[in-house]
C-alpha cells in the first residue's frame, strides 16, 4: 500500500519537474508522452490500492517538520473517501493529458503546459491523500498555483494574465481563512492530524467549533467559487480549453467539497455550520443557473453551470450527506469534463469560434462530437436514468428527509435550480449542434482523436448511477462504501418517498427539456439567433453580466483599495517620505550656500570675524577660570 | 618704583584691546588699519618690557627690540602695497579689493 | 612719586590712543599717535627699559610714522572730508569686541595670585647689549636679513612701470 501511494504521487511530480527542466530540449513527442505516462502511471497506482484496500490506513512517508511541539510528518491516509478521489483524479486527468497532447498540438510552449498539468495532478493527489493539515494545505496552494499559471498561460495577452490574478487573488481571501483555522486548531488541540482532530470535536465548546467550521467554509468558498468568491471562475475560462475542464470542473474547485467532507465529523455537529454550508450551497446553485441561462460564450455557460453543479455538492454536505455529495462529486466530474473536452472540440473545429450564437448544425458535421455532448447534456440536466440523475437525486432527497423548515425551503430552490439546469443545458445544444448547417468545419487528424477520448466519460456519465443506485433498486455501492464515514449513512425514506422525490426531479427535467425544444429548438432558433443581435434586456444583462457582482466588487473593494493606495503612494510614500529626504537635502544645501556668503573676498569682514573668534576663545578662558 | 606689574598689563590690555577696535571700526581704511595694528603691537611691547623690570631679565627688552624691527619691516611692505593698489584702484577702501570673493 | 608719574603717562597715553582711534582724518590720528608714543617711551624709560624707550621714539614715532604721513601724502586721498568714517554702525561690533577682550583679560589676570611687589629692576645697556649679542646674536643676524627682505619687497611694489 505504501508503495501504490508513494509512487502516485512520485510519478506526475518527477514527471513535471523533469518536463519542467529538460522538456524544451527533448524532442515533442517525447514529453507528451512521459507526461501521459506519469499520470496514467499514477492512475494504475490508484487503481491497484483500490484493488488492494482493506480498511483505512495511514501511511507515513518521512518526517518534514519537527519543532518544539509541532510535528508534521509526511504523511498519507487512504479512506474509501481519498481513495474514490485519487480514481477518479488519476482517470479524467490521464484522459486530459491525451486530449491536450491533440488540442495543444500548434501550441510551442508544449513543455511549460505539459509539466504544469503534471504539477496540478501531483499537487491535487496531495490534496486528497494527506493526513494532516498542512500537508493537505501544501497541495491546496499548489493547485492555486498551478490553476494561476494554467489560466494566464497565453499570458502575452493582458486579459489572460488579469484572469489569472483575479483567480489566485480570490481564493487567497480562502486561503487566509484556510490558515487561520488550521493555525487555531493547533493552538487548541497541540495536533494537526486530520485522522486526531475527527475524533475531538467534543473537547471543545459549541461556540468555537462553529466559528472553526464558518472558517473552512470560507476556505471552501473560495476555492469552490461559490458565493460570494465565485467571481474569479468565468473568467478563468481565459485559459485552454484543457486546463478548464481539469482544473475547473473536475478537480481544483471540488477541493472545497473535498475539505469539508474531510472535517466533516468535526465540523458537522455543529448545526450553524451546517446550516451555513447548505445555504451557501443553495444560493450559489441558483445564481450559476440563473446565470448560465443568459451566456452567450460557450465555456462561461459550462463555467457558470460548475458553479451551479458545486453548488449542489455544498448543499449535499450542509444536509449531512456526504455520500450523496461525493456521488455528485465523482459524477460531475465526469460528464463536466467531457461537456468541456467536447467544447474545445467544437470550438477548434470552428476556429475558436465561442459565441453560441454564431454555431448551427454541427449535428451533422460533427456527429463524433454531437453523441457525446448530448449525453453529458443529459446527466447535467438530470434527465431520468442517466448518472446526473442518480446523484442529483440523492442530495435533493437528503434535503427533504431532514425535515426543517430551512431545509425544505432549500429543498425548493433545488428543484427550481433543477429546472433552470435542465433548460440552459438543453438551451446550449440546440444552438450549438441544430439548425441550418452554415459553418465551415475543420476536420484535421487531431479532432478525430480529440473526439474519440469524450467516449469514455459519456460512458462513465451515462452508467455512473450504478455507483449509487438507490434502496429499492439494489442499494447503493457507495452507500456501503462509504457506511463508515461521518455523514456517510444516508438517511433512508420510505419507498414511496424516493420513488415520488425521483419523480419530481424527473419530471422537473423533462420539463426543462421541453421549454428548451420549444423556445430553441426548430423554428423558434432563427427567432432567438435574430434576438441575440439586438442589444440585450435589463434581465438579460443582469444574468449575463452574474448579478452583477464583479462591478459591486469593484466599487466597494477595488474602487476604495485603488484610492487608499494612490494616497498612500503619492501623498505619504512620495509627498512624506520621499520628499521629506528631498527637503532635508535641499535644506543642507540652502544651508550650505548660505555659510558660503561668509566667504564675500572683503577683508573687512574677515578681519570682523577673526577678531570675533579671537574674543570668543579668550571668553571662553575666562569663563573657565570663574 | 613700585607700581604692581598687574597695573602695567592692565595699561597694556586697554591699549591693546583699542588698538583692536580701532582695526576692527576702520576696517574700510587700509591705513587706519594698520595704525590699529602699530597701537597693538605697542601694547605687545609694554608687555614685554614690563615682564622683563618685573623679573630684572633683559630677555623682554630684547624682544621687544626685536618687534620693532619686524614691525618696521612690515609697515614698509605693507605701506608699498598700499601706494601699489592705490594706483589700480584709485581707493583705499578694502571692500573694494574683493576679487577672491567665492 | 615715579608712580604718580606713572599713572600721569599712563593717562596721557590712553587719551592720546583715543583720540587718535576717532580721529577724522589720517594725519591727525597719526600726529595724535606719536603724542602716545611718546608717553609711551617715558614709561619705558620709567620701567628701566632707557634703550628701548630710545628706540621708540628714534624707529617707532620717527621712522615708522613718518613714512605713514609720506604715505597718506603721496597717495592724495583728495579731500580728507570725505573719507569714510565709521558710522555707529561700524562702532558697536568694534566696542563689543573691545569689552569682551579686555573683560576676559581682566578676569584671567585677577585669577592667578599676584607677583610680588618687590618694585623694578633697572637693565642696564651693558647688560641689554651682552645679552642680545651673545644669545641672541643669530636672531640679529636673522632681523637684518629680514630687514633687507621688506627693502626689496618694498621696492618691487613701489616700482613704476
Amino acid at each position: 500500500m505504501t508503495t501504490y501511494l508513494s509512487l502516485m504521487l512520485l510519478f506526475p511530480l518527477l514527471g513535471g519537474a523533469f518536463i519542467a527542466l529538460f522538456g524544451r530540449v527533448l524532442p515533442r513527442r517525447l514529453v507528451e508522452a512521459l507526461a501521459c505516462a506519469a499520470v496514467w502511471g499514477s492512475f494504475a497506482c490508484a487503481a491497484l490500492a483500490a484493488l488492494a484496500y482493506d480498511a483505512p490506513h495511514k501511511v507515513e512517508l518521512a518526517r518534514w517538520v519537527t519543532a518544539f511541539d509541532l510535528a508534521i510528518p509526511l504523511s498519507l491516509y487512504i479512506d474509501p473517501l481519498s481513495l474514490a478521489l485519487a480514481v477518479m483524479i488519476g482517470f479524467v486527468c490521464g484522459l486530459i493529458h491525451v486530449y491536450s497532447v491533440f488540442y495543444m498540438a500548434d501550441e510551442a510552449g508544449y513543455a511549460r503546459f505539459f509539466a504544469l498539468l503534471n504539477l496540478f495532478v501531483f499537487a491535487m493527489l496531495t490534496l486528497v491523500l494527506a493526513e494532516n493539515l498542512v500537508l493537505l494545505y501544501l497541495g491546496w496552494e499548489g493547485v492555486g498555483f498551478c490553476s494561476y499559471l494554467l489560466i494566464g498561460f497565453w499570458y502575452t495577452d493582458k486579459a489572460n494574465a488579469d484572469a489569472g490574478r483575479k483567480a489566485f487573488i480570490t481564493t487567497r481571501i480562502g486561503d487566509t481563512a484556510l490558515v487561520i483555522a488550521i493555525a487555531w486548531l493547533f493552538q487548541l488541540f497541540g495536533t494537526l492530524s486530520i485522522s486526531r482532530l475527527n475524533g475531538m470535536a467534543f473537547l471543545v465548546p459549541g461556540g468555537i467549533i462553529t466559528a472553526i467550521g464558518l472558517l473552512f467554509l470560507v476556505g471552501a468558498m473560495g476555492k469552490s467559487a461559490q458565493v460570494p468568491l465565485m467571481v474569479w471562475l468565468p473568467d478563468a475560462m481565459a485559459g485552454p480549453t484543457p486546463v478548464s475542464a481539469m482544473i475547473h470542473a473536475a478537480t481544483m474547485v471540488t477541493a472545497g467539497v473535498y475539505l469539508l467532507a474531510r472535517m466533516f465529523p468535526l465540523i458537522g455537529g455543529s448545526a450553524v455550520v451546517t446550516a451555513a454550508i447548505a445555504v451557501t450551497g443553495g444560493v450559489t446553485a441558483f445564481y450559476g443557473a440563473s446565470c448560465a441561462l443568459a451566456q452567450r460564450d460557450l465555456k462561461r455557460v459550462l463555467a457558470f453551470s460548475t458553479i451551479s453543479q458545486i453548488g449542489y455538492m455544498m448543499l449535499g454536505v450542509g444536509a449531512g450527506a456526504v455520500t450523496a455529495a461525493t456521488f455528485h462529486l465523482l459524477v460531475h466530474a465526469f460528464f463536466k469534463a467531457l461537456l468541456f473536452l467536447g467544447a474545445g472540440c467544437v470550438i477548434s473545429a470552428l476556429h475558436h469560434e465561442q459565441d453560441i450564437f454564431k454555431m448551427g448544425g454541427l449535428r451533422r458535421t460533427l456527429p463524433l462530437t454531437f453523441w457525446p455532448f448530448l449525453a453529458g447534456a443529459a446527466c447535467l440536466a438530470g434527465l431520468p436514468l442517466t448518472g446526473g440523475f442518480f446523484s442529483k437525486d440523492g442530495i435533493l432527497a437528503a434535503l427533504w428527509l431532514k425535515g426543517s423548515a430551512l431545509y425544505f425551503g432549500l429543498y425548493l430552490l433545488g428543484l427550481a435550480t433543477a429546472l433552470l439546469t435542465a433548460f440552459y443545458s438543453f438551451r446550449m445544444v440546440y444552438l450549438v449542434f441544430f439548425g441550418a448547417n452554415g459553418h465551415p468545419v475543420s476536420g484535421e487528424g487531431g479532432l478525430r482523436a480529440m473526439q474519440l477520448v469524450l467516449v469514455p466519460l459519456a460512458l462513465l456519465g451515462l452508467f455512473g448511477g450504478v455507483l449509487n443506485l438507490p434502496a429499492y433498486l439494489g442499494g447503493g455501492f457507495l452507500d456501503g462504501f462509504f457506511a463508515h464515514l461521518a455523514g456517510g449513512t444516508t438517511p433512508e425514506g420510505s419507498r414511496m418517498e424516493e420513488i415520488a422525490l425521483q419523480g419530481v426531479a424527473g419530471v422537473l427535467a423533462l420539463a426543462g427539456l421541453l421549454g428548451a425544444h420549444l423556445r430553441y429548438g426548430g423554428a423558434a432558433r432563427e427567432a432567438r439567433l435574430k434576438e441575440a443581435a439586438l442589444p440585450a434586456t435589463p434581465l438579460t444583462a443582469f444574468l449575463l453580466n452574474g448579478w452583477y457582482f464583479d462591478r459591486l466588487y469593484h466599487a466597494c473593494l477595488i474602487r476604495p483599495y485603488q484610492a487608499l493606495s494612490g494616497v498612500l503612494w503619492q501623498d505619504v510614500d512620495e509627498g512624506v517620505i520621499d520628499d521629506t529626504l528631498d527637503r532635508l537635502a535641499a535644506g543642507l544645501g540652502t544651508s550650505g550656500s548660505w555659510l558660503g556668503r561668509w566667504s564675500t573676498g572683503r577683508v573687512s569682514l574677515y578681519l570682523l570675524s577673526f577678531a570675533a573668534g579671537g574674543a570668543l576663545i579668550l571668553g571662553y578662558l575666562a569663563w573657565l577660570s570663574l | 618704583m613700585t607700581v604692581p606689574l598687574y597695573h602695567v598689563l592692565i595699561l597694556a590690555a586697554i591699549l591693546f584691546a583699542m588698538g583692536l577696535a580701532c582695526t576692527v571700526a576702520w576696517r574700510a581704511n587700509v591705513i587706519m588699519m594698520l595704525i590699529g595694528i602699530e597701537i597693538m603691537l605697542n601694547a605687545v611691547m609694554l608687555t614685554f618690557v614690563g615682564g622683563s623690570a618685573q623679573w630684572g631679565m633683559a630677555d623682554g627688552q630684547i624682544f621687544s627690540l626685536m618687534l620693532m624691527a619686524l614691525t618696521s619691516a612690515e609697515v614698509s611692505l605693507a605701506l608699498a602695497m598700499v601706494v601699489y593698489l592705490h594706483r589700480r584702484k584709485q581707493s583705499v577702501n578694502t571692500d573694494d579689493f574683493d576679487s577672491m570673493k567665492g | 612719586m615715579e608712580a604718580i608719574l606713572f599713572y600721569l603717562l599712563a593717562a596721557v597715553t590712553l587719551i592720546g590712543t583715543l583720540c587718535a582711534i576717532t580721529a577724522r582724518q589720517a594725519v591727525r590720528a597719526i600726529v595724535y599717535l606719536v603724542t602716545s608714543f611718546f608717553s609711551l617711551a617715558l614709561i619705558f624709560y620709567l620701567l628701566g627699559a632707557p634703550l628701548v624707550a630710545a628706540f621708540e621714539v628714534i624707529i617707532y614715532a620717527g621712522a615708522i610714522m613718518v613714512l605713514f604721513l609720506f604715505v597718506i601724502m603721496m597717495l592724495d586721498l583728495g579731500h580728507p572730508e570725505k573719507m569714510e568714517t565709521p558710522r555707529l554702525g561700524d562702532w558697536w561690533p568694534a566696542l563689543l569686541l573691545l569689552a569682551a577682550i579686555l573683560g576676559s583679560l581682566v578676569i584671567l589676570a585677577a585669577g592667578h595670585p599676584q607677583a610680588p611687589n618687590t618694585g623694578f629692576v633697572e637693565v642696564t645697556v651693558r647688560q641689554f647689549s651682552q645679552a642680545l649679542f651673545q644669545r641672541y646674536g643669530v636672531a640679529v643676524e636673522i632681523i637684518s636679513m629680514q630687514l633687507l627682505f621688506a627693502l626689496v619687497g618694498a621696492l618691487y611694489l613701489g616700482r613704476r612701470r
